[in-house]
Order: C-alpha cells, then structure tokens, then sequence
C-alpha cells in the first residue's frame, strides 16, 4: 500500500475517531528506510503545592501522556520533550516531572520552556539535562533544538527581588509587564554555523519552546527574532518548526516553513482571538482544537505521534476525552491540512471558539 | 380512542412496563429508527424471541436469561453465564431504558440495539450457536412464529432472517422504559415530599462534590443518568497492569488476523480490560467504558463492568478514593482526567447512597424491598 | 386616561427643569467619572484575586486556563452547564471552577469577592453583545 492511497483509506477512516495502534506498520513500506516516528509530550507544568504534594491535575497528564506513549507500536525511535516541564522551575518540580518520564520506553531529547528558565536562567534544567540548544541527526533528517524563550537582557537581568520573583512576572501568561521571547543573537550565531555544514536538501525539523512565528505578542505567543530564523532555515528545501507553549493546535505554512504547535499535557489555552480586547493573528490554516469540558481534565490536552517521511512531518494529536485529529504535510497544496477537518463545510461547533 | 386507551392500560398492566408513547417522567420521547417502526404486534413478537430459550446451544439460554424482568432486567450475577453456565466476562447491563442508548456493550462495538440483539445467540458463552441457522430454522417452523413474522413484516417462512428477528427484540426493547421513580417526582413533577432530606443532600452531593452529574446527566427538563460516552474510571486496571503493551498488541494482531471483537473480550479476560480500544484501536480509550445509566442502580447489582463492587456503598467509596476500592491500591495512569479522589465525609457518602436510591422506578420497588 | 396620565408626568418634567438641579436622579461628569473608578477599584481586586489571589488551596488558579479572562464567556449567562445539570448564572460556574480545578472552598453568591471576580471578568469582555444561552 503506497502512502496516498494509505491516507485516502486507512488513516481517513482511522482517524474518524481514532488512530491505530499498528498505523506505522501499515503505512510503512519495508523498503523505505527513511521513514520513522517519534512522539511529541510538552507543557506538564508540574507544580509543588508543598513539599512532596504536587497538583495532582497535571501529574496525571503527564502520567497518562507516558502511558499512552509506551503503548505505540512498533516504538518510536525517540521522544522530544517540547518544554515547561516545571511551572515555577523549581528543582523538585523539574525532578518529580523528569521521575515521571523516566517511564518511558524510550530516549527523550529536552527543549527548555520559560516556566523551566526564569528562575535560575536554566541551571538546574542545565544540570539534570545537558545543554538547552544543540542538534544531532537522525535517518537523514537534521533535529535542531532551540531555546527560544530568551528575552531583552535588560528585562532579564532588572532588579529583581529573586529568581522566584521573576519567574512568577514570566509565568503570568497574560502579564503586562512581561517581555517578548528570543531565540537571541549568540544562538542565532551558533544555528548559522549549524546550518552551514548541512545541505539545502536536508530535511531540517526545528524544535522549540515558543511559536517561531508571530501569533499575539499580549501572550507570548511570539518569537521576537522569528523573521531572522526564517531567514536562516530559508535555504532549505524542507523546514518544519514544532513548538510547544501554546497549548493548542495551531499550524501554518510561511514559506518553506511548516509549522505545527503540540498540545499541553497538563491544560489548554483558549486562543488569542477569544481576548475581545486586542488583535491576533492565529493562522487562516490552522482548524482549531475543540472547545474543552473542563470537568474532564484530559479535555483538550494531549500529546503527538509525529511520522516522518520524504523529510516531511506528519503530526497525530492523541486527545483523550476528545477525537483524536491528524495534520498532516499535503504535497499537492504545499501546506499542512487537517485529514479530516480542514473544509470549512467539514468544521463542527467544538471548533468555533469566541 | 377511548379503546385504545383500554388496550394500552391492559398491555400496561400485564408487562408491568409502560409501552404507551408517552415517556415516563423524566425521561424524553425514545428514539424510534425510521427503518424499524414501533408496532403492537411486532413488540409482542420481540417479547416472545426475548424469551425464547431455543436460540442457544443447550436450550436454556434467553435473551431474559441474563436480562430478567424480575431482575430489573439483569441478573444481579458479576459476569453473565451462558450456555453449559459459561462464563463472560462482562456483567449484564440493564435493558431498561437501553432505547436511549447511542452505543451497546459496555464497549459499544454496536450502534444500536438491533445490531446488539444479533450477537449473544453465537457468542462462544453466551448462546453457544455455530450461527443463526439453528435458531431461524427453530423459527421458521413454529407455526405461532410464522404467523406472527407474517403478520408483522410480510415474510414467508423461507424470507424469515436474522435482520427480522433482531428488529422485533429491538421493538420489544424500546418499550422497556422506566422513570417516574421519587426523584423524577421531585425533580420534574414538583412533589417536594418525593425525596427524603438525606436523598436531598444526597442530590447535592451528586451534583456538587461527587462530581457525578458530570457524566450520569442531569438535565433541566429530563436525566438519561448517562452521557453515552466511554471512560477509564478505574475498575478492573490491575487485571493487566504493567502489561497492557503486550495485551493490546496481541488483540490488535489477533484482530488483523480476522478475530471477532465481541468473542474476543468476551472470553478472553485481559482483553476484555481493554474496554472502547478494543473497537477504536484508540490508544487514549484503553480500559474505557460506557456510562451506564443510574436509573434503577440500587436494584440492578452488583456494579461495574466487570461486576467487581457489589454495593452501592462500594462504589461511592470506589469513587471518593479516585478510582480505586481501598485509599492504597494504585491509580491507573490511563485513568479518565474527570476521576479524582472526592473527600467525601461519611455523612456525605450516606446521602449519597440515599439519593442513587431515590432513582428506582416503581416497577422495580419489590426487588429492592426483597434484597 | 393613559393620555391625562402622561400629560401629568410631562408636566411634571417641566417643573422640576424649572426648579434646577435638586432631583435625586440627576449626576454630573465628576459623579460619572468618581463612579467609574469605584468600579475600576472593584475590577482591579477581581484581577487580583484572578491572578493568584484567590487563597487556592492547590496553588491553580483562574488565569491558568483564562488569561485575560478570555474563554468565560459572560455575556453567555444564564446559561445551561453540564457540570452542574441545570441552567446556572456566571456566579456558580465560577464556584464550580473554585470547587474544582481550584479545589478550594465556594464563595457565597453576594460575596465581595464574587463581585469582584465577576466585575473583572465582564470587564475584560466589555463591548461584547449578549448571547444568553450560547455555549
């Protein structure tokens, strides 16, 4: 069974109201080597309440995203957490959410969240999981994580009281005293000399905290330098950005650039165009996720399969409590659709959000 | 008018169920499929298949084996037991009220009631039939039956199929409908005197800080008690625990072999704990199964899918420790995000109970005051 | 009758122009703008109280899955709620969500503090037409 045809019967009928466990044998050739898979978790926000009680809401997101995680078959060749482990970047948050993952089956590669940098500027996170921007490859494809939640050294180095306090000002989503995130000149240097050694028809995947693109600055859902990143990744053939932190399905097509935002394990964000008092700009593509029932806690969060192919990325959101949605890279429009939503005539009343 | 009026009464009378058009009291008008249209005779005739013991493999297994009437239509049993006393793996839910159903099985792997009807005749453990041949052939020579299957879909004896069959059961189960019960009364019919004052502030408990409501809905002008949706609430996850990677791998490759989903969980007990997976293969409904209705629940025990709690007691407690019996069993990490633990005083959990209680219809009355 | 009724009260009207600006249902600019910032007070608090001041006692709070009060929906109450089975004002949904996410003690409905959360949250969805009902 080729890929399209796979798509056209199996994953549309799948993904109806479910993905099949055993999807990757059936949409896998053996011959195609460069296909492969890897699972997506972000944004569990663990937080001590007092010495080892923890909101027990978002440990059982992460619990469930893990168990769920270990149950794919055949495995994933990796994990990528997507950042905000912690909710306060304390180290018992970062060590209990780190025990948790440490359930899974497989090799996890960490991207930092603000929630996990603003009270010591990443150290312990540094500490337990290594360097907080790097790359590596993987079966062709050219994995680069960045840490783009960085901002104006002026805001980040003020007078603060304590790290804690400045943590808190960061984790207020809506905050007005906040500061817009950066990738920052020194990474954006360091991703140029990456970049340089790799070729233009290297499949690149970018994995980062924030939205590399400008969505609505009142929430962070902004990278300030995303159009000097643009401009570096705008060489190559083919370029996906997956980021966490908006806690919502969102994507987009800009360029040769393929966005795809993963769900929180831990609890949705409305989108910005639900704020009556100010502007956003959620892209015209993206087919939102549906309106959550908060009394099921699981509602509207989630985690991601992502299948890889001809160095494009498939992006399967597993959404307990809700049906699972598949937005996937379609060749012929050259741009991410939903399988089964994208119409405007397809679209159901979860997904107006107001 | 008037006579028919009479005859209702009378069929009413004699069933002890309602079958008139009108719904009871709390209940909204029940879903009739356009393909399968309600009428006197073809009820009469599902009630008869209903009961009928020579469509399994020994001759002693009905419909109403595992759905008694006297049972408020189950068999207070913690699994069914079928043909040869085989036993399944899932408790028998009630019929009562099943017309409102958006799925059937505690995994509803069937859309509706008719497709429901046509499986327990061949499950393995439950009829025993090779195949609906035998029980069509039982039919198609009983002189009573050809008459009737005649008289109601036109067929000669030879054109009699299991589609005929499962339609008028279907049709008989659609009038087995009961609400009226002290909380309908207080709730809809203004009788403030219906309900106790425990059952009151165990309606509040339900509503409030049991968190059931949630899922057992209440609406403003009518309560299913169900939301017809599937959730992993905890009960029976240790049965697999630890191993539900392997269980469900060798379900799916079973099942891409050509296994039958309804014999499968139902004879084989770790892949019964797979719940709505097993249908959807959706790795984010493992150990998740349907709301069942509450109507009727302090006569329809013992609970659970797996009929694992025998007391209401036990399930309230079940649920005040977040899905789990006892405060130091494990939680399951596939555990639905609405179950958490409740802090529910033992004052509160009583009223609780009180009030799942009030939601008894009077037909039934007699099985709780027997108990 | 209705006629004599209305002449009676325009004459009335009439009167009290003539008598100058002693009646109870008369305020001037300073009045609108003094009463406005009592207001702000009000809604200024309800952020507070939005914004991790409400004493939750497991550290969740309303901004956590409502920035700017976004996605509460005021000008949709009354309105039917799942959670709690019948039709409901904006004060016990957001009991509901002290209750439960919060997991914290419910607020009686002419509490200050449920005035205040209410005022910031309206506020936050001023200009917005009323849609009773709506989910």
């Amino acid at each position: 069974m080729n890929r399209r045809n796979f798509l056209k019967t199996g994953l549309g009928a799948a993904v109806a109201g479910a993905l099949p466990m055993s999807l990757v044998e059936l949409a896998w050739g053996a011959k195609d080597s460069e296909r492969f898979t890897f699972a997506y978790i972000s944004d569990s926000h663990i937080t001590q309440i007092k010495g080892n009680r923890f909101v027990r809401n978002w440990d059982r997101g992460l619990i469930r995203a893990v168990a769920e995680c270990n149950l794919l078959d055949p495995r994933p060749d990796f994990v990528i957490y997507g950042g905000d482990i912690a909710q306060l970047g304390k180290p018992e948050e970062i060590d209990h959410g780190l025990e948790i993952m440490s359930g899974l089956r497989d090799k996890v590669h960490y991207v930092m969240g603000e929630h996990d940098y603003y009270v010591d500027l990443g150290e312990y996170w540094r500490k337990r999981l290594g360097p907080d921007w790097y790359s590596f490859d993987h079966k062709g494809v050219h994995f680069i994580v960045l840490n783009s939640i960085l901002t104006y050294p002026e805001w980040m180095h003020r007078k603060w009281d304590s790290g804690m306090a400045r943590m808190k000002e960061m984790a207020r989503l809506d905050n007005p005293n906040g500061s817009p995130f950066m990738v920052g000149e020194e990474q954006r240097k360091w991703l140029a000399r990456d970049l340089a050694k790799v070729s233009h028809d290297t499949p690149i995947v970018v994995c980062s905290h924030s939205p590399l693109q400008k969505i609505y600055k009142g929430w962070n859902f902004w990278t300030e330098d995303a159009e000097q990143i643009h401009k570096l990744l705008a060489p190559f053939e083919k370029v996906t950005v997956i980021y966490g932190h908006v806690h919502q399905i969102q994507y987009n097509q800009l360029g040769n650039i393929s966005f795809y935002a993963v769900m929180a394990t831990a609890w949705p964000w409305p989108y910005p165009n639900s704020y009556a008092q100010a502007d956003s700009r959620l892209p015209k593509l993206t087919v939102p996720m549906n309106r959550a029932d908060p009394f099921f806690e699981r509602d509207a969060t989630g985690w991601q399969f992502i299948d890889v192919h001809t160095g494009r990325a498939d992006v399967h959101y597993f959404l307990p409590s809700n049906s699972n949605r598949s937005v996937v890279f379609d060749e012929r429009r050259g741009h991410p659709v939903d399988t089964r939503y994208q119409e405007l005539a397809a679209r159901i009343p979860p997904q107006n959000h107001y | 008018m008037s006579t028919m009026r009479t005859l209702a009464v009378v069929v009413a009378l004699a069933t002890a169920v309602p079958t008139a058009a009108e719904p009871p009291l709390g209940l909204p008008p029940v879903p009739i499929p356009a393909d399968n249209p309600q009428t006197e005779a073809k009820v009469a005739l599902g009630d008869r298949l209903f009961h009928d013991k020579r469509f399994s493999a020994d001759g002693k297994v009905a419909c109403s084996t595992c759905h008694d009437r006297e049972k408020a239509f189950t068999d207070h049993k913690p699994v069914s037991q079928g043909f040869r006393n085989l036993r399944g793996t899932r408790n028998a839910p009630t019929v009562v009220n099943a017309a409102y159903m958006k799925t059937l099985f505690w995994d509803g792997r069937e859309p509706d009631l008719e497709g429901q009807a046509r499986q327990p005749f061949i499950n393995p453990v439950e009829g025993g039939l090779p195949d609906h041949e035998p029980m069509l052939d039982v039919i198609r020579k009983d002189p009573d039956y050809v008459k009737a299957f005649k008289a109601v879909f036109g067929v000669e004896p030879g054109e009699i199929t299991i589609d005929h069959v499962v339609k008028a059961i279907a049709a008989f189960e659609r009038t087995i409908l009961s609400g009226n019960s002290p909380f309908d009364r207080w709730r809809y019919g203004g009788e403030e005197e219906a309900l106790t004052e425990a059952q009151k502030r165990g309606f509040e408990v339900f509503v409030g800080k049991g968190r059931c409501v949630s899922c057992h809905v209440i609406e403003q002008t009518q309560a299913l008690f169900t939301d017809n949706k599937f959730h992993n609430i905890g009960v029976g996850f240790k049965k697999i625990r630890g191993r539900e990677f392997e269980v469900a791998r060798e379900f799916i490759r079973a099942k891409r072999r050509g296994a039958d989903v309804d014999k499968t969980v139902l004879t084989k007990p770790e892949a019964s704990e797979l719940g709505r997976f097993a249908v959807t293969e959706d790795i984010t409904q493992v150990g998740a199964f349907k709301t069942p209705t509450l109507r009727n629940v302090a006569v329809t025990f013992p609970y659970m899918h797996d009929g694992s709690l025998e007391s209401l007691e036990d399930v309230v407690d079940f649920y005040n420790n977040g899905g789990r019996l006892r405060e130091d069993d494990p939680v399951s990490p596939f555990l639905s995000g609405g179950i958490r633990p409740l802090d529910l005083s033992d004052q509160e959990k009583k009223d609780l109970v009180a009030f799942l209680e009030a939601l008894t219809s009077p037909e039934y009355d007699r099985i709780a005051e027997n108990r | 009758m209705k006629r004599s009724k209305s002449n009676r009260w325009r004459a009335g009207c009439v009167a009290a122009l003539a008598l100058g600006p002693v009646q109870a249902d008369e305020f001037t600019q300073q009045d609108l703008e003094r009463w406005n910032q009592e207001f702000m007070e009000v809604v200024r608090e309800g952020d507070r109280l939005f914004h991790g001041g409400f004493p939750s006692k497991n550290t969740v709070s309303c901004d956590q899955c409502h920035p700017n009060a976004s996605n509460t929906h005021p000008e949709t109450y009354p309105k039917f709620q799942k959670q709690l089975g019948e039709v409901v004002p904006l004060w016990r949904m957001i009991n509901w969500c002290i209750q439960n996410p919060l997991q914290s003690e419910p607020l009686a409905a002419d509490d200050a503090r449920m005035t205040a959360l209410q005022a910031y949250i309206h506020w936050e969805r001023r200009g917005v037409k009323l849609e009773p009902g709506k989910h």
